[in-house]
């Protein structure tokens, strides 16, 4: 059976093996640069607490080189979709085209033909999540050291989510194809149905997974340590218990030629105005990749095992 | 010893439409039945319930003792399917084709199966899907006997083919059988391809088993009788009128006799198997209410 399957899956999984060697030729070479660049202009030191005099250029260099690439991986996101769509494929067509006839009255069940077909389907979909995920958690190495992990537009390329999106979409496509049997159309509502639940999770519920953490600070620690790479739900000014409070214009003036900032908040501190922000800190980014993962995870089993049970008992 | 089929009061309904009705019927071993309807009389119905592609919705269908649906291990073992349209996968090479059937199938002969390709004289590298029609049906079939099945379903296996590759097929298909020791079902609507290799019939009509036994009793037992026009009713009480047609002066009737006609009024003609299976089609079209399902 495992033959059987991988002959009649080898079209999708060359197709998936193709997109995914088409990602590493992109980002493998531009990772190596990246890494060297890194090493090489010591961004690294940078990024302790006493930034040498040469940082902030050195950073603002690095950051205009990588960060339009770094934006560009938000897109990569489909990739996961695309391939859990396409290795539904090959079971909506085996019912489109009616060939389970043959397959089923070979002298194996048909459980044991469902458990073949979809097995292959879902090792292919881990093992492509695993090199994505690979591929991107190592690409963005050195820019997760400077803006961490939480940035919203990558969070769902790097880590365990990826394997729970593949295996979603591979869900959505294959129970959606076996009731409609028709592979090209299921294909299609399957990717829209994986893109609207992916994009209310992420605009929606992700933010309501954990309960945010609030805080409330002194202007002058602009960017302490709690608030470093984290997920930043909002943040204002606020008086010392953390009540929204309006600065009132020209409060301390513009500021002096040089340096600014320290100055400002200083002022602003003395008239009693603090930092209010409510996020997600760094350390809860494995909390937020786990209920994640087992949120598609578990509704990704649900959908295939819809799809097997409604192959196995409707389909003649 | 278990018949290789029999089905008891079995009934198929999709939606509200019966399929196949009360449909009781035995398969008896080494025989070659042909299974004959129009268009939507429940043939294929009937066959994807006897490999198990179906489950009943009403009564029961054995294959050597076990239920196709339930016990499919010990049934699709024993059984070779060749369904309509002969389904084939397009993109497998005719070589890929008979790998996917020693994987599938422990019972599997390569040897058998590439006697009958290379016989054919079909490469094995050309994909299924690049074949005519008849050799796509000779692969199915070479499929399904390399299985060394006991019982051979085939479900409309000519339909789609030219008279030649018709020819061809049913040829090779009664080579297999004279080998022995298969029982095979075949179904057509057209009763000239099944005739030379049949030895029982089953009609079936609107989901319903008309006549199911051995040709050769069938065409012994009808009977057209003519006479002068008449009321058939006396002949009904004796024998099974299955049609009756009157003109002005004349009366015929097509009798299922129990026995001998003793009735001077008539004339007894032996009539050939078409004009018996015709005269079951047509009586049942008229009579029944009920549309016809598209198989």
């Amino acid at each position: 059976m495992i033959w059987v399957a991988w002959r009649r899956q080898r079209t999708e999984t060359l197709v998936t093996a193709a997109l995914l060697a088409l990602l590493a030729a992109l980002l493998v070479p531009t990772g190596i640069e990246m890494a060297s660049a890194f090493d090489r202009d010591g961004i690294g030191a940078c990024l302790g607490a006493q930034p040498g005099q040469a940082c902030a250029s050195s950073l603002a260099s690095f950051n205009a080189r990588f960060d339009s690439l770094d934006s560009f991986i938000a897109w990569l996101t489909l990739i996961p979709g695309i391939v859990g769509v396409l290795l539904a494929a090959p079971l909506v067509l085996e019912l489109e085209q009616r060939t389970h006839r043959l397959a089923w009255t070979q002298s194996i069940s048909r459980a044991r033909w469902l458990a073949g077909k979809l097995g292959f389907a879902i090792a292919v979909a881990l093992a492509a999540s695993l090199v994505f995920t690979l591929l991107v958690t190592w690409w963005r190495a050195p820019i997760v050291r400077i803006d961490g992990r939480m940035d919203q537009s990558v969070f769902d390329s790097e880590g365990t989510v990826v394997f729970g999106y593949t295996l979603f979409a591979l869900g959505v496509a294959a129970a959606v194809g076996v009731v409609w049997r028709r592979a090209a159309a299921s294909l299609v509502v399957g990717l829209v149905g994986y893109f609207a639940v992916r994009v209310f999770v992420d605009t929606w519920l992700r933010q309501r997974f954990l309960s945010p953490v609030t805080s409330t600070f002194h202007l002058l620690d602009n960017g302490p340590d709690k608030l470093r790479h984290a997920w930043v739900f909002s943040q204002y000014p606020s008086d010392r218990a953390g009540h929204h409070t309006q600065i009132p214009l020209g409060l301390c003036g513009p500021p002096p030629a040089g340096g600014g900032k320290p100055v400002i908040g200083n002022c602003l501190a003395d008239h009693g105005v603090f930092m209010h922000a409510t996020y997600l800190p760094a350390s809860r980014f494995w909390a937020l990749q786990g209920i994640e993962t087992a949120l598609f995870g578990a509704v990704a089993i649900l959908l295939l095992a819809f799809a097997a049970w409604w192959t196995y008992r409707r389909a003649d | 010893m278990t018949a290789p089929v029999h089905a008891d009061g079995l009934g198929k309904r999709y939606g509200s439409t019966w399929a196949l009705r009360d449909c009781t019927l035995e398969i008896p071993e080494g025989s070659v039945t042909a299974l004959v309807g129009a268009n939507g009389a429940g043939k294929t119905t009937l066959l994807q319930l006897v490999v198990g592609l179906s489950r009943p919705t009403d009564g029961s269908v054995m294959v050597f003792g076990a239920d196709p649906v339930g016990d499919p291990s010990t049934v699709l073992q024993r059984v070779g399917f060749v369904a309509q349209e002969h389904p084939l996968y397009r993109g497998f090479s005719v070589a890929d084709t008979l790998k996917l059937g020693r994987k599938l199938n422990p019972g599997w002969d390569d040897a058998i199966a590439h006697a009958r390709i290379e016989q054919l004289g079909l490469p094995f590298r050309r994909k299924v899907g690049k074949l005519s029609g008849g050799q796509q049906a000779q692969v199915a079939l070479t499929l399904a006997l390399a299985k060394r099945p006991d019982l051979l379903v085939l479900d409309e296996p000519v339909a789609s083919l030219d008279p030649l590759a018709r020819r061809e097929f049913m040829q090779s298909l009664m080579e297999a059988v004279s080998e022995g020791g298969l029982t095979v079902i075949l179904s057509s609507h057209i009763l000239a391809d099944l005739e030379r290799v049949c030895d029982h019939i089953v009609i079936l009509a609107n989901g319903r088993t008309q006549l199911a036994g051995p040709i050769d009793d069938v065409v012994e037992t009808h009977r057209l009788l003519t006479g002068p026009r008449a009321d058939a009713a006396a002949i009904a009480r004796m024998h099974h009128v299955v049609s009756e047609r009157h003109t002005e002066r004349q009366t015929s009737l097509l009798v299922r006799s129990n026995g001998h006609v003793y009735d001077a009024t008539w004339e007894l003609h032996e009539v050939d198997l078409e004009e018996i299976v015709l005269a079951y089609l047509v009586r049942d079209r008229s009579a029944s209410a009920e549309p016809a399902r598209s198989a």
